[in-house]
């Protein structure tokens, strides 16, 4: 099956994406396990007749050149979905986004471009009410929100939410909100520009 | 500044398990007794380990007196403090790299002669029935013993001390300083003492006093004018998020850095390290990245599933380590109890030091140091803490549906009921305060999900609703310095969600 978009992970920045697209009349589906969303936020999403794979993730993406052309996920096994374009959603720590080892921090689904203190000594303030600068940990993208793997950016593929290098869901919901429009914006002109 | 001056027969420096277990024998005795902690009770190290009732196993090949000091007290401490206790035997096991280094098999043989020898039960036991009695073991151990190794839970026998000693007519001051000794000539007739919240000061004096500060003993004994030689020995620990072995599993060799994994309550100890620190570093101790991962390297020769099991958090201690008097260099250190007659050693009367031991004699060393009070009192009352039980600490028996039985910490269980008495019956200031006596918070959600309920529950218990975000504040300060240490992996996950259930979302006092 071939998307327009499909969405890796569904949250609140994920499903902001999907739903706007679908609703625009794009083909996208989301992919995640859904842990912070509940069933009443989704319902929109699916009367627009967006396709949720929820409790399903991605475990492979498949590359040509830069561009990712397909992901495998979990529970379809060998079948593999299609898109002409991907978004990725995934979270911080909490949401599996990205992980802490004791000696790096990485993006565990396509080893993404992360940044992140090298030097542990920094991460933490000890003040549990300041702000802490783990929480700023994340994937870096270009000035299109296009993450990279080893230095050349993925040339189809967004990130926004949590997942960002600098955003965190304490700050507020409004950066991540501003994450997924802009990735929003760039899909659309995109399309447009094709078009 | 207001002053005040009473009188005491006996005055104990230091709210430890060694000095609330003197105060305890001191009032059993019969003598007019006030107990002086700087902070609160088991603040120090007596809160700060792993919890564990030693068998004497570990010191049987090296140090059979200790051994056997650790089993005649295991078995006391079974029968009067069994509330405290947990029966869970303990395992020493051998794996197949041990033999490389001098401790296979027949390391075990004379392990466990030197068990015997000492009093101590201990039976070899085939791999595969240990495997079968204790499923989280190695599963690559070539030889195991069964030993009558426990878990205590240190800071309830320290407050059911105290209460005891409380109960038999002992004055408590937590939070109170000791700033200097009253001396007269060659005699110390007491304290001088700061209310470490208020900042008034007060004189207190009594014919003899303790000196049970642990490792802050050493400048108490300056204070009287003498000298003593201690050497902090910090050992760290870390607490793994549930409980992953049920039996005490240790390593079959010479004492080493984390080779001991302690089940107690609902979590895990893995410990304990040892090194050397500054005494300037004893009051703010901070766990270091080498001391986490040579626990987890260790840890998981114990028990493999440690590798891939959530650290709550890491925390250290100090041994208050004395060196032997006619050793000035340090070099030979004793880990055995040390009751210093100040009178017969520096010719300074009224005044006994009462250091070195661990928590498993604490009621041995209270025995000697009352002895020795006893004698220069003149006082022939005998010792009844090894056959006296000890009380309950708080009331646990809330009806679920009522009030009092309302569940405010779902990891650890604890009550609103529980909360109120232990208010009622304990000088409590924080959270802090309150956990040592109901082990609120210390379970697997860090107080993530309770501390707010706790923080309002105790301020009102208090009269001061106003105090409750403070009080929650401070809490979480002092979790997360537990956590940083160890900040990587399911932990860190646990951080963020921590900081999101705090910061995140609706108007919150961090921001």
């Amino acid at each position: 099956m071939k998307f327009d978009v499909i969405i890796i992970g569904a949250g609140s920045a994920g499903m902001r994406v999907a739903s706007a697209l679908q609703k625009a009349g794009r083909k996208t589906a989301v992919i995640g396990l859904g842990r912070s969303i509940n069933e009443v936020e989704v319902r929109p999403y699916e009367r627009l007749g967006g396709t949720l794979l929820i409790g399903d993730s991605v475990r492979e993406g498949l590359f040509e050149g830069n561009r990712l052309t397909a992901v495998h996920t979990v529970n379809l096994g060998a079948y593999p979905l299609k898109a002409d374009r991907f978004v990725i959603a995934t979270g911080k720590f909490l949401g599996g986004g990205i992980v802490a080892d004791m000696d790096r921090v990485y993006e565990p689904l396509f080893g993404l471009d992360v940044a992140y203190d090298e030097d542990r000594g920094g991460w933490f303030d000890a003040s549990f009410g300041a702000p802490q600068r783990f929480l700023r940990f994340g994937v870096r993208t270009d000035a299109q929100s296009r993450p990279s793997m080893g230095g050349r950016t993925v040339e189809n593929l967004y990130a926004c939410g949590e997942l960002l290098e600098g955003i965190s869901a304490v700050d507020g919901r409004e950066e991540i909100e501003k994450s997924a429009d802009k990735v929003l914006a760039i899909l659309t002109q995109a399309d447009h520009a094709e078009a | 500044m207001q002053e005040m001056l009473k009188e005491y027969d006996v005055i104990i420096i230091g709210g430890g398990i060694t000095g609330a277990g003197t105060a305890r024998d001191c009032a059993l005795r019969g003598l007019k007794v006030l107990l002086i902690e700087r902070r609160d009770i088991a603040d120090g190290a007596t809160g700060r380990n792993h919890g564990l009732l030693h068998s004497g196993a570990r010191y049987a090949v090296k140090d059979g007196e200790s051994a056997r000091e650790c089993i005649v007290e295991n078995r006391i401490l079974r029968r009067i403090a069994p509330h405290c206790i947990e029966d869970t035997q303990g395992l020493f096991i051998t794996l197949p790299e041990d033999e490389e280094t001098g401790y296979g098999l027949d390391y075990q043989k004379k392990f466990i002669e030197a068990c015997r020898t000492a009093g101590i039960e201990a039976e070899a036991m085939d791999p595969r029935e240990a495997i079968r009695w204790e499923p989280s073991v190695n599963p690559r151990l070539i030889g195991a013993v069964k030993v009558p190794d426990g878990s205590v839970d240190p800071f309830k026998l320290c407050a059911a001390n105290v209460l005891d000693a409380r109960l038999h007519g002992a004055d408590i001051l937590t939070y109170t300083e000791v700033l200097s000794l009253v001396k007269e000539d060659d005699t110390v007739r007491g304290v001088r003492v700061r209310d470490s919240r208020t900042g008034e000061t007060a004189e207190y004096h009594a014919r003899v006093t303790v000196n049970a500060a642990g490792i802050w003993g050493q400048a108490i004994v300056q204070m009287a004018g003498a000298r003593i030689a201690m050497f902090p020995a910090k050992g760290a620990l870390l607490v793994f998020a549930h409980r992953v072995n049920n039996v005490v599993i240790n390593r079959c060799r010479k004492s080493a850095d984390g080779d001991i994994l302690v089940p107690g309550d609902t979590v895990t100890v893995i410990g304990t390290t040892s090194t050397k620190i500054p005494f300037e570093a004893c009051d703010d101790l901070h766990v270091t990245p080498d001391e986490v991962e040579l626990l987890l390297r260790e840890g998981s020769q114990l028990c493999p599933a440690l590798a891939s099991t959530r650290i709550l958090r890491a925390y250290a201690g100090v041994r208050p380590l004395v060196a032997s008097d006619d050793d000035p260099t340090g070099r030979s250190i004793s880990r055995g109890i040390v009751c210093l007659d100040h009178a017969t050693r520096d010719g300074i009367e009224g005044f006994v030091t009462i250091t070195g031991g661990k928590l498993m004699t604490y009621r041995l060393m209270a025995e000697m140091a009352t002895d020795t009070v006893c004698a220069k009192l003149g006082v022939a009352v005998p010792c009844a803490t090894a056959t006296t039980p000890l009380p309950r600490t708080i009331e646990r028996d809330f009806p679920a549906g009522s009030p009092d039985g309302m569940l405010v910490c779902e990891c650890e269980n604890v009550t609103l009921g529980e909360i109120r008495s232990a208010v009622a019956r304990f000088d409590i200031h924080s959270l802090a305060d309150l956990r040592r006596r109901t082990r609120i918070g210390m379970g697997t959600c860090q107080g993530t999900y309770c501390i707010r309920k706790a923080a309002a529950a105790l301020a009102e218990a208090q009269g001061r609703p106003a105090d409750a975000e403070r009080l929650a504040r401070e809490y979480l300060d002092e979790r997360w310095k537990g956590m940083m240490p160890v900040g990587w992996g399911d932990t860190l996950r646990e951080m963020e969600f921590m900081q999101k259930v705090f910061k995140a979302g609706a108007p919150s006092t961090f921001k």
